[in-house]
């Protein structure tokens, strides 16, 4: 939308400052992705180098069977998992630090995820009948952990239609705990059903399951839906950034805005969690580093958020399986490790910020 | 002729505190209008009710005769425009980006803006002088050029009614005459003005008529000349008699001022 200013200027918007720098960046993004795709296609016990894989893909065989099936059935599902999850969380993240006016709120941060893992965890120990019906179950059962928690943030930490950073945190932080305790609770209630066991030490700690293409379809739908009805909404973003009054003033449904941002906000964590289960901080430091590309603009920030987001987590999770192989580390343990250190960076320097 | 905005029978309450009963006024095309008075009279208040985003408890308040609460806010929005004291952006948009929210009530859901919007923009920049701050972060403005970009929002939105919410505060006396000046131009430009003014010496000259608000009091109208004077500004300001000497020795160095 912003892009059809930039690229076609007319006589009313010369003079003007918007930077150009977003479509250069969503190309050198999805260059990047295909690149990185490609690489971490080739990474791991068996390896399939560059030329080979791109042998293939321009003139059909030249790959062994072994290489066939590892590459289908294993690495790419999991690469096409990361980008799903990068991409869900990072604008989830976005979707949140918008609605919060709040560049700290993060899907993890406020309890999002973890009311996703406690939804997802219902129905694996508690509803052994709906999990069984299936991963769009699980997947169901994880947006509405994610929006029954959001709603119950948002609702504990605004003051005064305002929300601030402590109050947001704290109550984050409580109901996050408590939401993934309980979930651990029910799984040392559940004696006899030891699947469900391994699937929640796996969501708590943040590792990409090896998901089958099925799986992928339905999160890809979920991220599809997500994206699309975030395009109206970042507009609107950046009008609730002068505050709820304003905005109200100015002509904007404030309410039905915040709805929209929770519910969408919620789809794409669930979709994240479902298949990554707790990848913490990648929704804090994708948006951030973009606001200092591009500034800003949500409208702007959208689809690069998304696209970095993907690339971020690919990055990541191919680091995860292949540094320490043959052992795999759980890619949330990585973004734990980095994002750490950057949300309390952030959490100083919004301290100095008057807010 | 037909008044912009009608406050009839107004009354306002916030819980069980009365703010504001039975408010007669109106705002005509070309008006100039303080609004004075004590703190917690009520000004503020007023302001949003003409600004659509409060509603009265008793009464109406009419936009060219039509009830503001028949209204979609954005239809209010684009005849009148709210310019609040205080505008905390947390995130750091340019001046640029922040006067482009005065276009929200002309936006479509899913349109972008046109050149029509950007012209608004352009002229809202220019008139209020803030066309050279538009790649400034708003947040890093002086208190000065701060208000001048909250006008150009203001403006953005192409308004025919201005309501200025305390528009001299923290603003030196360069920038207070500044800000007198824009008021000038932009009522010269047809646009209606009223401005809540704590600032008693800044208004005659500038404004052609001014609402006095006194707590418990009905709301009083008239000519800067007739409301200024120390006997009226004593009850409504409730000063202590000790201090009447210094109010009229106040108000007799602002007529000369002005002179």
């Amino acid at each position: 939308m912003v892009g059809e200013v930039i690229e076609k200027p007319e006589s009313a918007s010369r003079g003007w400052t918007q930077k150009r720098r977003q479509p250069w960046l969503l190309a050198i993004l999805s260059v990047s992705i295909v690149l990185a795709v490609f690489i971490a296609a080739g990474m791991g016990a068996v390896r399939v180098p560059l030329w080979t894989l791109a042998g293939h893909i321009l003139s059909g065989g030249s790959l062994s069977d072994d290489q066939r099936i590892i590459l289908f059935t294993i690495r790419l599902p999991r690469i096409m998992a990361s980008l799903l999850v990068g991409a869900a969380l990072s604008v989830s993240g976005l979707l949140f630090q918008g609605l919060f006016r709040n560049p700290l709120a993060d899907p993890y941060v406020i309890g999002s995820s973890g009311g996703a893992v406690l939804g997802a965890s219902i129905g694996a120990f508690l509803l052994p009948p709906i999990s069984a019906a299936g991963f769009g179950a699980t997947a169901l059962l994880a947006f509405a952990g994610a929006l029954g928690s959001i709603t119950l943030v948002y609702w504990l930490a605004r003051v005064d239609g305002r929300t601030p950073v402590v109050a947001l945190l704290l109550a984050g932080f409580a109901v996050s705990t408590m939401l993934s305790y309980s979930s651990y609770f029910l799984e040392v209630m559940d004696h006899d059903f030891g699947t469900g066991m391994r699937v929640l030490a796996s969501w708590l700690h943040g590792t990409i399951a090896q998901p089958t293409w099925p799986q992928l379809a339905i999160v890809a739908t979920m991220l599809a839906i997500g994206l699309a009805c975030s395009v109206p909404l970042a507009r609107n973003l950046n009008t609730l950034a002068l505050g709820e009054e304003y905005a109200t003033h100015l002509g904007l449904s404030v309410q039905q805005t915040r709805i929209a941002v929770i519910v969408i906000g919620s789809i794409l964590t669930a979709a994240a969690v479902a298949l990554g289960g707790l990848i913490s901080f990648v929704g804090l430091i994708v948006p951030h580093m973009l606001r200092m590309v591009l500034g800003p603009d949500h409208v702007r920030l959208l689809p690069a958020t998304a696209l970095a987001g993907a690339l971020f987590l690919l990055v990541a999770d191919t680091v995860a399986r292949t540094a320490i192989a043959p052992a795999e580390l759980p890619v949330g343990v990585l973004t734990a490790l980095i994002g750490g250190p950057f949300f309390l960076y952030l959490l100083r320097k919004t301290k100095q910020g008057a807010m | 002729m037909e008044p912009l905005v009608e406050f009839a029978q107004v009354s306002f309450a916030y819980g069980d505190r009365n703010i504001l009963k039975d408010i007669d006024a109106s705002v005509f095309e070309n008006q100039c209008i303080a609004v004075v008075g004590p703190n917690g009279a009520g000004k503020t208040t007023l302001l949003r009710l003409a600004a659509g985003t409060l509603a009265p408890a008793s009464g109406q308040v009419t936009l060219k005769g039509r009830d503001l609460r028949s209204l979609k806010q954005r239809e209010i929005a684009r005849s009148v425009a709210f310019v609040p004291q205080n505008v905390e952006v947390p995130f750091s948009f340019t001046v640029e980006q922040f006067v482009e929210q005065g276009r929200t009530p002309f936006l479509k859901m899913f349109g972008g803006l046109c050149s029509a919007d950007y012209e608004a923009m352009r002229r809202a920049m220019e008139l209020t002088d803030a066309w050279s701050l538009r790649s400034r972060v708003f947040n890093e403005l002086s208190g000065g050029e701060r208000q001048r970009a909250k006008i150009a929002l203001g403006l953005a939105q192409q308004p025919q009614l201005l309501l200025l919410d305390e528009p001299m505060q923290h603003l030196d006396i360069g920038r207070q005459f500044e800000m007198i000046d824009l008021i000038d131009l932009l009522r010269s430009q047809g646009i209606a003005i009223v401005a809540s003014m704590h600032d008693l010496a800044l208004i005659e000259g500038v404004f052609s008529s001014v609402w006095l608000m006194s707590p418990g009091e009905p709301m009083r109208q008239g000519s800067p000349e007739e409301m200024l004077q120390p006997e009226i500004l004593e009850i409504a300001f409730n000063c202590l008699p000790r201090h009447r000497a210094r109010l009229s020795e106040r108000m007799r160095n602002r007529m000369e001022h002005v002179l």
